[in-house]
């Protein structure tokens, strides 16, 4: 017993210690939102806009993470790529679902090229990727700019609707809306109200839960507990105070509504990446990114799946960056900025998340993007309202970035140093042979 | 194997002759160009062409204007038919055109045979315009150098525009610039013009703060909106309603309330667009000079009776003319001035190379005068630089060809490319007719002004943490220190050797709190060092807005706290190292002062490299476990090399700012260490060895290559863009490259 308890003591203390930065920013949200003033209901339609908006780019950095690259700052090349897509599919008037499938299908031989030459130079930085792919990144601006500025419309031409009339280059802002008709073309299609949407999602496990149960022969008490515990939550959402969050109704705040169809691509994206792991393959990037000398003795091309575990990267980030694009309150980007923080907020929400170096899930991708977005929407009028100054609110932002990236590494490294000093190389060695193991 | 490498050394060499062989050619065909130049035939039928081309530019103009003339009948006939607005506007035009192509044919037949005509007497006129021509520009440039320099002296003494900007009466006025100037007593008739070009750039001085004041009102109005549906639907008096309740400054505002309304207008359509929310603004370009504005010259009574005779000449030469051509004299006012124009232009040519010279009369079409052998050998002589360069273009390509392999081992890749590159851009530079010896002072300056920040990746280097991105805790060490030299409105020597000694003060317990926790996580050095350079910049950001500083120079005005973003140093300690014991030499300035300062900071660095410490810090860097081994305490080396860097770039970054002229807080120094990391790079250091040497010579091929490629490409393409373009791809490719030489391999 005695036991037991010490164990389950130093699980709870070495669990704080590997998610600090998510526990921190947990308190620093709540703390926020108190600060800054802001009206729940607001909050939350911005945090769940966002969250449906920038959730895909963000699981977009899991694989490269699981195969020892560390965060692929680089997915700003695959945000170009879907920008090079999007002008394009601009350019030839394609409209709705067929132009957001039609830059898609742009996207992914770029990005995959992209990705493999990404691939090839990041091999021979090992050690050295996260730096490496943000210059990577910077590098790759360079040539967006020349692409942009110079090589459309001059050498490749193309029509008056994106270029700028008397002068080289392709117009500072595209825009998506009206007769370009890209705006909320997938957001667009099916709208529910959040209300609906819980309900029917506690529908749904409740079924799931029945069918088990009848199939399987589970225990009664486990069902009735679980039948319970929906009821409670679908309950508690009927209380006026919570309700009033999401639907408005009470203080006439806002309904939220959820596009039904982004929702269900970062579903469909959440799984991929689940059912990736399972694969072969997915074991390769556990192996490889666990130790890439032992998987080497293991018969893997270690080079061979860190390049494609950039290119799938590469590519997901590409469509992240077009969902993003045609999403609700988006309307237009600027031609010649909209990627360049784009590696930043993902890599940072990701972290927040609690993912490391060579960590990261699903889930903490998700959350991650909900704490960081939910920062960022409260920061400025909680900075504003701390210092008196609200212009320091803007400043904040781009340190609360910077700041959060800066932590998770100076807090991961320490744990590596430490974990070293303890002899934890061999550790590592221990971790690649169980995942040689599962091959 | 040996066989394989033999054939294409084969081809290679055959190759290699081929282009030797045409480079050759080319070199010797410009040399005979060149002697060409000089002989009495070739300056004989250049003669001929200016006679040529002064009487094609007269019947030109007039055919033109016969050409002009027919469209427009054509134009007003077809207005006048029933069935004009049936007809499509492709139709008109090309009737039109026909018109016109037909009156030029039958203009061009008429006078063609004019030029055969007696000559002589228009021959004898075109001496005296040249030379009365001449005098003018004489005197017109020593009087715009005057006026340039009166204009450069007042812009650069007065550091507060705001007293100007209010006063409306001209003798006040004209007493303070006196009091500043005394030297425009000396050109009376100039005070009226510098009067103007005082207004204005008090103007636009006041523009520029406004600017500013309006970029922190919006960053106020950004922090406060932030719920951007519901702002959507305001009309203007509700939205500003709103604004003034969420900032208060704004009530005092009302003569900008427009601007405001339609700036929050735009950025709330764009507001939530998670985009727009932090467009990152690259570091500026450098104008490092005002440009000095001629408009408001006025010119002296001598001046304008050297005007009046060059005009007596030109009419004299154009009755000439008119005797030859009598439709001439009919010309419109318009037609007349162009031709005038042309002609001008034409006839003043002696002083300019025979290149250039061929090429304005080739635009006049003289070249039609030509015939035979003499086409050709005029066609030499004028086209021998472009030959010559050709050639030596081919030689290099050649030898390049020929070495690569051991160009590379001896200085990589990068650096063979970009000093190719820089070969290249010399050459180009004397195609697109850029004055070398001012773009050898801007090079010069820049090196100057970027040498002392690179030279602070070398300590980092040296002690083992690789490139220290986070120098930017130095730089923003020497930019507090500069701003507070501001606040105590100090100048002169003092305030740059006082902004230099405290930066390098506040420096030292930056730079040792920053290598503790380098200390710890070894092998991580670069991307936690970027990370906390980025933050640290970040952070300062909130910092700059918060820090108590009061003098209203260096203030906004308008919440009376936080600092502004760009800060002029004129009037303190702008250029003051630039012009210390500058010299001018083959139209090159020196900036002696900032030279001699780097070079004396490289001289320190290499002593220091050279003490017993400095070889324990560098051994400490390149071996550590040996390092250990034999005594040396590793941790304690490398914080050395940290806070040594750090010092270093707080002093650089002051002297930075003194070549710029402007102090530049908030995001500007984030990218400083990109910069220095690329400067040493592209000089032949790697992320784990480095020495002076490559600081020197990387910042003079970096530099060289960024202020000659800039001009080049400005010159080249139209609308700019190019040079910022290459500026992040060198800089950012040479640091990819550097990492894939250090990182990784096949280990495995």
């Amino acid at each position: 017993m005695n036991k037991l308890k010490k164990e389950n003591s130093f699980s709870i203390s070495e669990h704080l210690k590997k998610y600090a930065v998510t526990y921190m920013f947990i308190a620093m949200s709540v703390f926020f939102i108190v600060v800054s003033g802001l009206d729940m209901n607001y909050v939350a339609s911005q945090l769940l806009l966002r969250l449906n908006r920038n959730a895909f780019i963000v699981l977009a950095l899991i694989i490269p993470i699981i195969a020892g690259m560390g965060i692929n700052f680089a997915i700003t090349i695959g945000a170009m790529a879907a920008q090079i897509g999007l002008l394009l599919t601009i350019n030839w008037k394609v409209t709705g679902v067929p132009g957001i499938l039609l830059a898609a299908a742009i996207t992914l031989p770029l990005a995959s090229f992209f990705g493999f030459i990404i691939g090839k130079l990041l091999n021979k930085m090992k050690g050295q990727e996260t730096i490496g792919s943000m210059i990577l990144g910077y590098f790759a601006n360079g040539a967006y700019q020349l692409l942009f500025l110079f090589i459309f419309g001059n050498i490749i031409p193309l029509n008056d609707n994106v270029t700028i009339v008397g002068a080289t280059g392709v117009q500072n802002t595209l825009n998506l809306t009206g007769d370009v008709g890209l705006y909320m073309a997938v957001d667009g299609i099916w709208h529910l109200s959040f209300e609906i949407t819980l309900y029917i999602i506690l529908a749904l496990i409740a079924v799931y839960m029945l069918v088990r149960y009848f199939i399987k022969k589970g225990s009664t008490i486990k069902l009735a507990c679980g039948i319970l515990a929906l009821a409670v939550v679908g309950g508690v959402f009927q209380i006026p105070v919570i309700n009033d969050v999401f639907t408005g109704r009470y203080s006439g705040g806002r309904e939220i509504n959820i596009p039904v169809i982004t929702w269900a691509v970062v579903g469909i994206l959440c799984l991929f990446n689940a059912f990736i792991m399972k694969t072969r393959l997915g074991q390769k990037f556990r192996a490889v990114g666990q130790n890439r000398v032992v998987a080497n003795a293991a018969g893997i091309d270690v080079n061979r799946t860190r390049i494609i575990a950039i290119m799938i990267s590469t590519v997901l980030a590409g469509w992240g960056q077009i969902m993003f694009m045609q999403s609700d309150g988006i309307g237009t980007f600027q031609t010649y900025a909209a990627h360049e923080q784009v590696g930043l907020y993902a890599g940072a929400a990701i972290l927040v998340g609690g993912a490391s170096i060579d960590r990261a899930t699903n889930f903490q991708a998700l959350i991650g993007t909900f704490l960081f977005h939910s920062l960022f929407i409260t920061a400025q009028s909680a900075a504003s309202n701390l210092f008196g100054d609200s212009a320091v609110g803007e400043y904040f932002r781009a340190f609360l970035s910077y700041g959060v990236i800066a932590v998770a590494l100076v807090i991961y490294a320490w744990r590596g140093a430490q974990q070293s000093k303890r002899g934890g190389l061999n550790l590592e060695a221990i971790r690649g042979e169980k995942a040689m193991k599962k091959l | 194997m040996s066989r394989k490498q033999k054939k294409p050394g084969m081809k290679k060499r055959i190759f290699c002759a081929v282009v030797f062989a045409l480079s050759a050619a080319l070199i010797l065909t410009s040399v005979l160009g060149f002697t060409l130049r000089t002989t009495k035939g070739t300056l004989g039928n250049l003669n001929e062409m200016r006679i040529n081309a002064v009487l094609h530019a007269a019947s030109d103009g007039l055919v033109e204007s016969i050409a002009a003339d027919a469209k427009g009948a054509k134009l007003k006939e077809l207005r006048k038919l029933p069935n004009f607005r049936q007809m499509g506007m492709n139709e008109v035009e090309g009737q039109c055109q026909e018109a016109e192509d037909a009156a030029r044919a039958e203009a061009e037949s008429k006078y063609s045979g004019i030029m055969d005509g007696d000559t002589t007497k228009v021959i004898e006129k075109i001496a005296p315009l040249n030379s009365a021509l001449e005098a003018y520009a004489a005197k017109e440039e020593a009087e715009q150098k005057v006026y340039a320099e009166i204009s450069v002296k007042l812009y650069e003494s007065v550091a507060d525009w705001t007293d100007f900007a209010g006063e409306n009466d001209d003798q006040v006025l004209s007493e303070k610039i006196i009091s500043i100037v005394p030297e425009v007593k000396e050109a009376e008739h100039l005070l009226a013009g510098i009067i103007k070009d005082v207004r204005n750039i008090a103007s636009e001085e006041k523009e520029n703060d406004d600017e500013q004041m309006l970029n922190q009102l919006m960053a106020a109005v950004k922090g406060a909106l932030i719920n951007y549906e519901e702002l959507r639907a305001l009309d203007d008096d509700q939205l500003w309603g709103e604004m003034v309740n969420n900032v208060p400054e704004l009530a005092e505002q009302e003569a900008l309330k427009d601007t405001l309304i339609t700036e929050t207008r735009t950025y709330v359509e764009n507001g939530a667009n998670g985009v727009a929310e932090e467009t990152e603004e690259a570091v500026e370009e450098i104008s490092v000079e005002r440009e000095v504005n001629y408009e408001y010259f006025v010119a002296s009574s001598e001046l304008d009776a050297l005007d009046d005779q060059a005009k007596a000449a030109y009419n004299e030469l154009f009755d000439e003319l008119c005797v030859l051509i009598p439709d001439l004299s009919g010309l419109d006012k318009k037609m007349k001035n162009s031709i005038q124009a042309t002609i001008e232009n034409v006839v003043y040519s002696e002083n300019l190379n025979f290149s250039e010279r061929y090429g304005i009369y080739t635009d006049q079409k003289a070249d039609s005068i030509l015939q035979g052998s003499s086409k050709t050998t005029m066609w030499l002589a004028a086209y021998a630089t472009q030959i010559l360069i050709a050639g030596i273009a081919l030689l290099l390509f050649a030898l390049v060809n020929i070495f690569w392999r051991q160009l590379t081992k001896r200085f990589g890749v990068p650096r063979t490319i970009i000093t190719l590159f820089f070969i290249y851009l010399c050459l180009a530079a004397e195609l697109y007719n850029i004055y070398v010896p001012l773009m050898l002072s801007n090079v010069l300056v820049r090196v100057g002004m970027y040498g002392v920040l690179a030279l602070a990746m070398l300590p980092g280097i040296q002690c083992g943490i690789g490139l220290n991105m986070g120098m930017t805790l130095g730089c923003i060490a020497g930019l507090l220190s500069t701003v507070i030299a501001l606040q105590y409105d100090m100048t002169g020597f003092t305030a740059l050797f006082f902004s230099c000694i405290l930066g390098a003060l506040i420096a030292i317990p930056l730079g040792w709190a920053y290598s503790l926790l380098l200390n710890r996580m070894k092998g991580n050095e670069m991307t936690i060092s970027t990370y906390v350079g980025f933050s640290f910049v970040s952070l300062m950001c909130i910092g700059w807005m918060l820090i108590p500083f009061t003098n209203p120079k260096i203030i906004w005005l308008l919440s009376g706290r936080g600092l502004r973003v760009t800060h002029s140093l004129l009037g303190s300690f702008a250029h003051i190292l630039d012009e210390f014991l500058a010299f001018e030499i083959f139209g090159i300035e020196i900036p002696t002062g900032l030279l001699l300062f780097f070079l004396a900071c490289c001289l320190i660095m290499w002593l220091f490299s050279r003490s017993k410490v400095g070889i324990a810090m560098t051994a400490a860097g390149s071996n550590p476990r040996f390092a250990e081994a034999s005594g040396i305490n590793v941790n304690r080396m490398r914080t050395l090399g940290t806070v040594l860097s750090t010092i270093i770039a707080a002093v650089g970054i002051v002297i930075y700012s003194q070549a710029f002229g402007y102090a530049q807080l908030y995001t500007a120094p984030r990218q400083m260490g990109f910069i220095a990391a690329s400067i040493i790079l592209i000089g032949g250091a790697t992320v784990s060895r480095a020495k002076v040497s490559h600081v020197i010579v990387g910042v003079f091929l970096f530099e060289g290559v960024l202020a000659l490629g800039q001009q080049i490409a400005n010159a080249a393409v139209a609308g700019g863009g190019l040079s910022e373009v290459m500026r992040i791809m060198i800089s950012n490719g040479i640091i990819l490259y550097a990492l894939t030489q250090s990182g990784g391999g096949s280990r495995e």
